[in-house]
């Protein structure tokens, strides 16, 4: 049978398909088609069939990765939306604490505030209150709620978020109201923030609710068309949805809660990264993706993708579980300038598709961070996307003579070498943020480059961060895509909790845990998952008592006894000490929330097939020149397709495979790992 | 030196100061801290100079520039050791900006040798003094404003100096928080300084010493270029900032004088003309001054300039001492930085507003206006659960901010110098006494005009203390936001106490503290801000919107707008707006006939 994954992008949707017997791997690009989403995906779809020869019913597993859902909340194209909460408090998501949460630049007096998501007139209040102790002070008014309600009808709302004050610590009122809501009026969607994010501070628990309700009609919508068109080309496969999480889900899911495709895009990648890590043995990892407008980093520590809680989009905070991702606006696309004071900066500008780099010569002039590494060799002119589009070097280094090395009075190869290395520190940067602000050493990872700009620096950031090896993945570019069809599923669910560990009651937590664990294994059974594939995982969020940030702790599987309760702080502790340097004495550990992941072991690593050297020699195909830090060097060039199982070449020497080039230094040494990943070994300068 | 090694060190730097202001959020005690962000970070040079920051509350950055210089010769550079942390307040022994506002500031080694100091700054929910919450302006002097704390050495060899811990926290109420706090404050300096030492190892000490001096050179260089590009000439403008209202103080208004002089790529600000220091704590130390100016450039200028104290070189600053911005001993300066210096901005915004009408923005509500709970925790099983019994409880209030050109204000935010946020409305149920009853956006608060300015929020909070000291403190009670080039005013500050037996009782700005009950209610309402441009010429279709979200009432609409508006179909009506807007503007010329 055979996988196929699907990652749309902004501009291209890349298609992966893989064979489960033998191992064999087709991948190819279609244009991305923002007005019908749906088509681009298909698109793909059929080409990857005609690519590889298979037939529909051959399918049965397909991934699928979308940037639907951040898109209509950036571009405002979601759900006409409303919002219903408890009196005196409309206005909840407008003051967003009175605080600019983009923490944007202090010193811009004209900074922008995004449209509201919800316009005010639609913010509607009823009656009902709920003390902060789960005292219900006030029942809620559902005639009131009906009035309400129908103004809202009458208003031609589509979708309706209801988030009431305190609701995590009892949610009864809005329970009711989401009951009555739903009896009365079939065509809205309706979603609740007890469902959604059930967990203190009523800014992001709104903000998330209204974000569930604004993308629920369309993400829904496009989930159901999509498996239905699917299916009318005659596949039976299960299709599934990449989350925020980088866990895939079913359609049916998507419908109820797709604020979990938020940041869809990106996790496919780290998802990848982390398998392949399970795969080889890799205990830690630092996943770059550079394409053409960002890079994008992540952390995988024990073959899976540091989680984050809550993200910031557009402003608005989103709560729910992702990929702890850094992205810097420095890809390939990212062009280069110089300032007033002749400093030379790279992006947040970037030539995008159209008219891309200046090497493309589709018409842009500016030069770019590949025009850049072009000049300097690190981009081959003639092998870019397979040799099927020439890059124009003279075109590259007119763009970097005007804007750059004349202004700056050097030669445009000095000019292009200070690009590629500012480029290379800010890439470092957001590197270090995932590691050494983390309180780890990057020395202790390995870096797994990716995505079409990925190999082009991977060696030098590798050097520069002191990690000792870097992993270079098959398919590169279309990595991301391959990680739609090699995820687990996942269903992540939470509770509020909000006690000092010495409050706990293991009897009670067993309580709570045992219905979320429950509800999430229903789920993960209703998209097809048999049950000894289904695993659970705990965990707590804790901080010492008084602080405003929290930590995530492992919990003990299993009927919880005391010593697992009382292992919480003991945990939390260390883990604080790791990361802060210092402990907190006579403060108890407080558990803010609970969360209960059920993983439904349906990933697979599939791997190209073996290939071996047969007595052959491994030959270079020729020589390429590249400028290094200290002057030009003539080095072999390789094909990757030559390369077998268990070769290993010292350098210098440059590795090429569709679209891109990797260079490797004097000091370094690579070899082909079995599952035909380079492993390069990065010498110290 | 090379480009590229001064770009490694100049963005690597503001990364660490990013670092060492997460590492103090994340481990600290106090919401304000944690949750409303009020804290900084930065890093200076060997010669004590600002080369990187975080992106921080700018009043604390400024403030800085004349700390940390005070607090490393205080002890003075040979005293220094490795593993040392200096602590301080003090406005007059340490350039403190207010005595609320604690500095810990740590020297880098490198083989034995100061190479940088990393320095971080918390807002203490509480420094002592005469009412909790240290922020009444009702004061004497400034001992009275809490505990004065000279640049001293709080850490030696990475240990706590207990003695003076013990000191210091016992002078302060809500001990355990503090604790939390000072922690977080010592993490974020020894995170940053690590930081830097493995730079230093890395690029060489030189190199560094070197970046850093160029990095200072290079925004200097941009700034001078920015300030070129503002009409040479002489600009003045005058305010009042509001005294403080106790019994028998003096209540008249304060006058603040400016003259700007702006000659090539220099720029000049002369307070000469400002009123002396008065009593209670509205003055402004030179620290504040100083971060005032200095915030206002910065922003009219071009906001992304690198921030260091290189931007700071092309300006002069002239204020003469013992006046309302630059106080001497013994006066009260509390609410300076977060009340005056706003409204020093404001005034400095509008008298720039020739020169540059289009970098400039309408007046603001400004002011932190602060609400400060204090009392005994009357639940029990709460008492229990988070070990304590008395509590503070503070918080910003978000106001409007003003009208820019081209674009409207924005709803109750903080800006400017002060970027704090507010609590959570149910951690603040969680942690406190209180019930917050409503929070919302007031209709008509923010000025009229082409752009409109920014509407101001009201909270109402319902006490179930049995008894507790409740401190507010705003600016523009008595003196409205002003608009710009036609814009109309905004709301003034407004805040009461309805008693359990329904008699309002009204909070002035600035007056001394108030004891509240049990089911007494509380309502803030900061001041809303001025609009930008004529009202009139405001598209109908905005007008429509704005009625519609209840920004604006209908009489606004008509009265203000000249949008006549059916409310039914939420239409406008051409005909009779064109007629009315026809109306208006004969009346407004024959008034000026």
């Amino acid at each position: 049978m055979r996988r196929v994954g699907i990652d749309v992008g902004g501009t291209f949707t890349d298609i992966v398909m893989v064979d489960d017997q033998s191992g064999q791997v087709w991948t190819t690009k279609v244009p991305t088609t923002p007005s019908e989403p749906t088509v681009g995906a298909l698109n793909g779809l059929e080409a990857i069939f005609d690519l590889s020869g298979s037939k529909p019913e051959e399918i049965d597993f397909i991934g699928h990765g979308t940037t639907i859902a951040t898109n209509m909340v950036i571009e405002g194209k979601g759900a006409k939306t409303a919002l219903i909460t408890t009196e005196g408090f409309r206005d909840v998501m407008e003051l967003r604490r009175g605080w600019r949460h983009d923490r944007a630049d202090l010193y811009d007096l004209f900074f922008e505030t995004p449209a509201e998501l919800v316009p005010r007139y639609l913010r509607k209040e009823v009656t009902e209150r709920v003390s902060y102790d789960g005292t219900v002070s006030q029942t809620l008014d559902l005639e009131e709620l009906d009035l309400r309600a129908a103004e809202l009808a009458e208003d031609g709302v589509e979708a309706v978020a209801v988030c009431f004050l305190n609701s995590p610590v009892n949610g009864d009122n809005e329970q009711t109201a989401l009951n009555r809501l739903r009896e009365r009026s079939n065509d809205m969607f309706v979603t609740g923030s007890i469902e959604v994010n059930p967990e203190i501070m009523e800014y992001e628990r709104t903000c998330t609710t209204v974000v569930n309700a604004i993308l629920g009609p369309r993400c829904g919508q496009y989930a159901s068309d999509f498996t239905r068109k699917v299916r009318e080309k005659g596949v039976r496969a299960d299709v599934y949805f990449m989350q925020s999480n980088g866990g895939l889900t079913p359609p049916e899911a998507v419908n109820q809660r797709p604020v979990t495709l938020l940041a869809s895009g990106p996790a496919g990648g780290a998802t990848a990264v982390a398998r392949l890590c399970g795969r080889l043995g890799v205990k830690g990892a630092i996943a770059g993706d550079m394409g053409g407008t960002s890079f994008d980093v992540s952390l995988i520590r024990n073959a899976r993708p540091e989680m984050r809680n809550s993200t910031v989009l557009n402003t608005f905070t989103v709560r729910c579980p992702n990929i702890d991702i850094i992205s810097i606006g420095a890809g390939g696309g990212s062009i280069a300038w110089v300032d007033e004071a002749g400093g030379v900066r790279i992006g947040p500008e970037s030539a995008a598709a159209d008219p891309g780099p200046a090497c493309y010569g589709k018409g842009g002039t500016r030069p770019t961070v590949t025009d850049c590494n072009l000049v300097l060799g690190f981009v081959d002119p003639d092998s870019f996307i397979g040799g099927g589009f020439k890059l124009d070097v003279a075109a590259a280094a007119a763009a970097i003579k005007n804007n750059l090395a004349d202004p700056l009075g050097i030669d445009v190869e000095a000019a292009a070498l200070m690009v590629r290395q500012v480029a290379n520190a800010l890439m470092a940067q957001a590197m270090r943020l995932v590691t050494v602000e983390r309180g780890f050493d990057p020395r202790d990872f390995v870096y797994i480059p990716y995505g079409g700009a990925g190999p082009v620096h991977a060696v030098d950031l590798a050097r520069e961060l002191e990690v000792p090896s870097v992993v270079l993945p098959p398919l590169p570019g279309v990595f991301s895509a391959f990680g739609m069809l090699v995820a687990d599923l996942l269903h992540d669910m939470q509770a509020s909790i909000v006690r000092n560990v010495d409050e706990i009651d293991p009897g009670a937590l067993q309580q709570q845990i045992d219905a979320l664990e429950n509800e999430a294994r229903a789920r993960l059974r209703e998209g097809g998952v048999p049950d000894h594939l289904i695993e659970m995982e705990r965990r707590v969020d804790c901080c010492y008592l008084g602080q405003g940030d929290t930590m995530q702790v492992e919990l003990a599987n299993g009927t919880l006894a005391q010593a697992d309760i009382d292992a919480i702080g003991e945990t939390f502790k260390n883990e604080h000490r790791r990361q802060w340097n210092f402990d907190v004495t006579g403060r108890p550990v407080r558990v803010m929330n609970l969360r209960i992941r059920a993983v439904g072991k349906v990933g697979q690593f599939a791997s190209p097939p073996v290939r071996k050297r047969n007595g052959q020699a491994l030959a270079p195909i020729g020589m390429a020149r590249i400028r290094m830090a200290d002057g030009w060097v003539e080095m072999p060039r390789y094909r990757r397709e030559d390369l077998c199982n268990g070769d290993s070449i010292e350098g210098p020497l440059v590795i090429e495979e569709l679209s891109s080039r990797i260079v490797i230094g004097a000091k370094d040494k690579v070899e082909i790992a079995d599952d035909a990943s380079l492993v390069i070994t990065v010498g110290r300068d | 030196m090379d480009k590229i090694t001064f770009e490694i060190v100049r963005s690597g730097l503001y990364s660490v100061a990013r670092e060492m202001k997460v590492a103090m959020i994340r481990t600290a005690g106090s919401p304000i801290i944690h949750s409303g962000g009020d804290a900084s970070a930065a890093i200076f040079d060997a010669n004590m100079q600002l080369v990187a920051q975080g992106n921080d509350i700018p009043t604390m950055m400024g403030s800085a520039v004349i700390s940390t210089k005070a607090s490393v010769e205080a002890i003075g550079v040979e005293n220094l050791r490795p593993g040392d942390t200096i602590i301080s307040n003090d406005v007059y022994l340490g350039g403190g900006n207010h005595q609320p506002d604690v500095q810990l500031t740590r020297p880098v080694f490198h083989k034995g040798k100061i190479i940088a100091y990393t320095m971080t700054r918390g807002h203490w929910v509480d420094i002592g003094g005469t009412a909790p919450g240290s922020f009444t302006p009702v004061t004497w002097d400034v001992h009275a404003e809490g505990i004065r704390i000279p640049p001293v050495i709080l850490y030696r060899d990475d240990k706590p100096v207990e003695d003076l811990f013990r000191l210091i926290v016992n002078n302060t109420r809500d001990q355990d928080t503090r604790m939390l706090d000072i922690n977080a404050q010592y993490a974020g300096c020894f995170v940053g300084a690590k930081r830097i030492e493995e730079m230093a190892e890395k690029v060489g000490p030189e190199a560094l010493a070197e970046a850093m001096k160029e990095a200072l050179d290079y925004s200097e260089k941009l700034m001078r270029t920015q300030i070129e590009r503002i009409p040479d000439g002489v600009y003045e403008g005058s305010d009042f900032i509001e005294p403080v209202q106790a019994t028998n103080w003096d209540k008249e208004l304060i006058p603040v004088k400016v003259k700007v002089t702006v000659k090539g790529d220099k720029i000049t600000f002369d307070y000469t003309g400002t009123a002396p220091q008065v009593r209670g704590g509205v003055n402004c130390p030179f620290s504040v001054t100083c971060n005032s100016t200095w915030f206002t450039v910065k922003t009219i200028t071009d906001h992304t300039i690198p921030i260091n104290q290189g931007c700071y070189r092309p300006i002069e600053i002239i204020c003469p001492e013992g006046t309302l911005l630059n106080c001497t001993y013994p006066a009260s300066v509390v609410s300076g930085v977060t009340e005056t210096s706003p409204r020093i901005i404001d005034m400095l915004l509008e008298t720039l507003a020739p020169a540059l009408p289009e970098r400039v923005v309408a007046q603001s509500n400004d002011a932190a206006c602060s609400g400060i709970f204090s009392g005994k925790d009357p639940d029990a099983a709460r008492v229990a659960s988070l070990r304590r019994e008395h509590v503070q409880y503070i918080d910003p209030h978000a106001g409007g901010y003003g009208a820019r050109p081209m674009r409207d204000g924005v709803n109750a935010i903080r800006a400017l110098v002060g970027n704090a946020g507010m609590t959570s409305v149910e951690q603040v149920e969680n942690f406190f006494p209180l019930t917050i009853e409503s929070w919302a956006l007031v209709t008509d608060s923010g000025g009229a005009g082409r752009w409109r300015g920014g509407l101001t929020a009201e909270r109402t909070y319902k006490v179930h203390f049995d008894e507790a000291n409740l401190t507010v403190i705003a600016e523009r009670g008595l003196v409205p936001p002003k608009g710009l080039l036609g814009g109309k005013e905004g709301s003034c500050f407004k805040s009461s106490v309805t008693r359990s037996d329904n008699a309002v009782e009204s909070i002035p700005s600035k007056g001394g503290y108030v004891v509240v009950h049990r089911d007494d209610v509380v309502r803030v309402r900061p001041a809303g801000s001025g609009g930008y441009g004529n009202p009139t010429a405001r598209e109908p279709a905005r007008v429509l919107d704005d009625l519609r979200n209840g920004y604006i009432s209908e009489n606004s609409a008509r009265d203000n707008y000249g949008v006549v508006v059916d409310t039914a179909s939420w239409t406008v009506d051409e005909e009779a707006t064109a007629a009315l807007r026809m109306t208006m503007a004969q009346g407004k010329e024959t008034a000026s006939a």
